[in-house]
């Protein structure tokens, strides 16, 4: 494309000039994306409360066996005999291979070394008697995972130190970046984005593991990015467009970085997609969780973060003159 | 930025090299070639298969241990030395080693105080006295005291471990302290994952005892004492065959139950029957005299071998103290029973003909009637007695196995899939920016290359989260030149010539990239410290490539932008 061609073009993009509200009239329709994030939000808030998440065996501990079969496995079958050897066994087919995973809570017992020794005396018992039953060759058994209730609970409990200092760093970095104005609307937009992807988890019932936890943890820095370089395009046009009032800054600066919003949303789902089709076992839930959370980000930056920012204004304001 | 368009196009020069220096080798065999470097990635246990165990130390009962070994060489010394004897000691809290010793006598209390806060039991002092009166003292372990003997467990624990392993024959496999009481162990490529966990967690406690002639084998004696065992178990209503009766539990109930009927320092311990597939199923018990006892620390190797007529034994052989005690134990009782004990169960009870004070000796196996069986049992035995016994008790926390065609499915789809995605990425940018596009996919190529060229040179694990990092950056990374480009096409469209509308975009970008990566970055660090292994290799590769994509997309374009615009005037918009 010649300088030319190009320069008509993004002339008749920017048209009007200075004085252009901008292409799309996004903060005219705010109100209404307000309503629905909040909405949103307490729906996410509603089901996670009522639902609650269903956690893998890295947060709640207990046992996991994936076994390849030849042909269709049995699921009845196997879920039937292991019930009677062990019984509490959930069976479930995995993708469309000829495979399925058997899950068994944590053993009982009546203190932790003996609930350890239990599951692993479970894992013997569980691996040899399947391969004898359905007479399957030692390759067979492709993953055994066991989590105690030692390690368990330290998941748990460095999974939420990982939150919390994850969520520490970014308000330190947003503290020291932006001011009053800006801060506190990056902020809500973080949360309405980690509650409406975990509400999607609790809806969907999908396991909550430490793949899912670092995927969350990723797309909270993620979706900042976008509100970020939303703020700073506000910020400059503070400069640019003197005397004009917020929702017209607002509005023209969403406009200006819009095509570079969408854009890069576009190529990290591409990649995100393919992840989530080609992929399958552990990345497949977690490239699933990094696709929500692009979309809630890239959604969350335009109709979250900039009205918030009006609203701050206005508030600040009013509290100024009173 | 540096101005000067020849050391731009230097730096990038230099650091093209390097990221093929160390990428290549992943790619082409370069073994037989010249090549500055020929490491390769190393791969995670999920990608290559093997077995990831999380093993607790007991160190509570170590302590416990360690203290009921020191009250007895108390007691001797005491009274060999002063003339003095005490009581009973009770151990008040085995984590902090606090014990309480009752007097037999007020007027011991100096002796027995003075005695323990000066003993130092083979390193430095132990005890710290917490407490005196007239009944009792009570003392702890000294805080250094106590954390030089955890991370001495700790050390010599895994120093067992691994010679465990290493008889193993394990590549590369990982034993390391956790924490103050947990070892982490990692065997990549191991496929029998059963038969390493046993290896592991052997106790391997060998003790030779005489059996007491009274109840030899086969007399009256002996059946009776087989009568009392079944009479216990009935009364008592437990049995060998019971879920989760482990055999070390089953042998001590007996004991307790049958104190009062056997001689004074005698137990039982049982062999398993020749014909017996399991213990419980043809259990013989023998009674040993525990005044006649000699364990196998001294032991100084042990090794297969084959008998007269062929089966398995393992033979073995002590040190000159070994050999000695071993000698004096055998002369004294001569004509008795020997019985070999591992982890108390009887292996076998020969007959001893005539003392034994060459030092050596040898274990016959069950004969089961399974050869392979014996020859893989002779084999554990051996290995488990030339690698010497676990310090403390182990406990298995967690296990992670993946098998080796998971992995090797894994990684090929995870290749897949990246290739799919960055596919998609490479010919988006070149539809949407055509010429600039061409930059951005060379800048995208590049930044793979450095991504897989520094995880080589660090030597970093690459694990199946680590490479949906990777595409994830792919995806990513392009945002950068996004933002650069759609900035230019502002300048332009406000006016501005190429050159300026060039330099404009990218020093206006500039900022607004780095606050999007920063964020980003933040998180990583914290998931590498907060993450296991799999996130941590997420966290990892996805920081290398945030960093990468700094210089790839802004660095590394601007120069080419500057040579092609600005030296060679190519007149090429976004």
């Amino acid at each position: 494309m010649s300088i030319k061609k190009q320069k008509d073009q993004n002339k008749k993009i920017a048209k009007g000039g200075l004085d252009d509200w901008g292409r799309y009239d996004f903060m005219g329709k705010g109100p209404a994306f307000t309503v629905l994030s909040l909405l949103a939000v307490v729906i996410s808030l509603g089901i996670i409360m009522s639902q609650g998440f269903r956690y893998g065996i890295d947060f709640a501990g207990g046992t996991e066996v994936q076994v390849q079969f030849s042909s269709k496995p049995p699921v009845g079958e196997i879920r039937g005999f292991l019930d009677t050897l062990v019984g509490g066994v959930m069976v479930q087919t995995l993708g469309e291979d000829n495979e399925v995973l058997i899950r068994m809570q944590m053993a009982k017992g009546s203190n932790e070394k003996e609930v350890n020794e239990r599951n692993n005396e479970r894992i013997q018992t569980v691996t040899t008697s399947l391969l004898d039953q359905f007479q399957l060759g030692k390759d067979s058994i492709r993953r055994v995972d066991t989590v105690g209730p030692q390690v368990g609970e330290e998941l748990k409990t460095k999974g939420l130190l990982a939150i919390v200092y994850s969520l520490l760093m970014i308000l330190i970095y947003v503290g020291l970046r932006f001011d009053y104005k800006y801060a506190p609307a990056a902020v809500i937009c973080l949360f309405h984005d980690a509650f409406i992807t975990l509400g999607i988890f609790a809806l969907l019932g999908k396991e909550v593991n430490i793949q899912i936890l670092a995927a969350i943890l990723t797309i909270i820095g993620y979706s900042l990015n976008d509100t970020i370089v939303n703020f700073d395009r506000i910020r400059e046009n503070e400069v640019v467009y003197k005397g004009k009032d917020m929702l017209f800054i607002i509005n023209r600066s969403i406009n200006d970085v819009l095509s570079r919003t969408v854009l890069t949303s576009l190529t990290t789902l591409m990649a995100v997609i393919a992840l989530y089709l080609f992929a399958g076992g552990v990345i497949e839930d977690l490239a699933f969780t990094l696709g929500i959370g692009v979309v809630v980000g890239t959604y969350s930056s335009i109709y979250v973060a900039a009205p918030l920012v009006v609203l701050t204004e206005k508030l600040s304001k009013q509290w100024g003159m009173a | 930025m540096l101005e000067s368009l020849r050391a731009r196009l230097t730096i990038v020069a230099v650091v093209v090299v390097l990221a093929l220096v160390w990428t290549l080798p992943n790619m082409v065999d370069t073994s037989g070639i010249w090549w500055p470097s020929h490491d390769k990635l190393s791969y995670g246990l999920d990608i290559q298969g093997g077995l990831h165990l999380v093993l607790g130390i007991d160190v509570e009962k170590a302590v416990q241990e360690r203290i009921s070994k020191m009250t007895y060489t108390m007691k001797t010394e005491l009274d060999k030395e002063k003339n003095v004897t005490f009581g009973e000691v009770k151990v008040l809290d085995p984590s902090t080693g606090t014990i309480r010793l009752y007097f037999n006598n007020p007027a011991d209390k100096k002796a027995v105080q003075d005695y323990m806060e000066d003993t130092r039991f083979g390193q430095g002092q132990v005890f710290q006295t917490l407490d005196v009166t007239s009944e009792y003292i009570e003392s702890r372990f000294y805080e250094a005291e106590l954390r030089n003997f955890k991370k001495s467990l700790v050390d010599r624990t895994i120093e067992t471990i691994r010679n465990r392993i290493d008889e193993f024959g394990v590549k590369e496999p990982t034993i390391a302290a956790q924490s103050d009481d947990r070892i982490l162990v990692q065997l990549p490529g191991v496929e029998d994952s059963s038969q390493a966990k046993n290896l592991i967690n052997q106790t391997a406690k060998l003790e030779f005892m005489i059996v007491d002639p009274e109840f030899m084998p086969g007399t009256p004696r002996m059946e009776e004492v087989m009568g009392w065992v079944q009479e216990v178990e009935e009364k008592e209503g437990f049995n060998l065959g019971q879920e989760n009766m482990r055999y070390s539990d089953y042998v001590a109930r007996i004991n307790t139950s049958l104190k009062d009927r056997l001689p004074k320092d005698r137990i039982i311990r049982f062999e398993k029957a020749e014909n017996a597939k399991t213990l419980e199923a043809g259990k013989i018990p023998y009674v040993l005299q525990t005044d006649a006892l000699m364990g196998g620390e001294t032991l100084s190797d042990a090794a297969v071998s084959l008998d007269q007529v062929g089966q398995p034994i393992v033979v073995f052989s002590f040190d000159a103290k070994g050999a000695k005690e071993f000698g004096e134990l055998t002369t004294k009782h001569v004509k008795k029973l020997l019985a070999i004990v591992l982890d108390g169960v009887v292996q076998t009870a020969p007959n001893l003909r005539e003392p034994i004070t060459g030092g050596r000796g040898q274990i016959e196996m069950g004969r089961s009637g399974d050869r392979q069986k014996s020859i893989d049992d002779a084999n554990l035995t051996a290995m488990v007695l030339r690698s010497g016994a676990l310090p403390a008790e182990l406990e298995q926390l967690e296990e992670r196995t993946v098998g080796p065609t998971l992995g090797k499915d894994s990684i090929e789809r995870g290749k897949f899939a990246g290739l799919i995605g960055a596919g998609l990425v490479f010919l988006f940018m070149l539809i949407y920016y055509k010429s600039y596009g061409v930059l951005a996919d060379l800048a995208l190529a590049l930044n793979v290359t450095m991504i897989l060229a520094i995880l080589t040179s660090l030597q970093a694990t690459l694990t199946l989260p680590g490479v949906a990092g990777i595409v994830l950056t792919i995806g990513m990374a392009v945002d950068a030149n996004v933002i650069i480009y759609e900035r230019i096409k502002e300048e332009i469209a406000k006016g501005a010539g190429l050159l300026g509308a060039i330099k404009e975009g990218y020093v206006r970008a500039f900022t607004a990239i780095l606050d999007a990566n920063v964020t980003t970055a933040a998180v990583c660090v914290v998931l590498m410290y907060f993450g296991t292994g799999p996130i941590r290799g997420f966290a990892i590769t996805l920081l290398i490539g945030i960093i990468t994509s700094m210089f790839t997309a802004i660095f590394f374009t601007r120069t080419l932008l500057n040579l092609f615009v600005g030296k060679l005037k190519w007149q090429i918009a976004p």
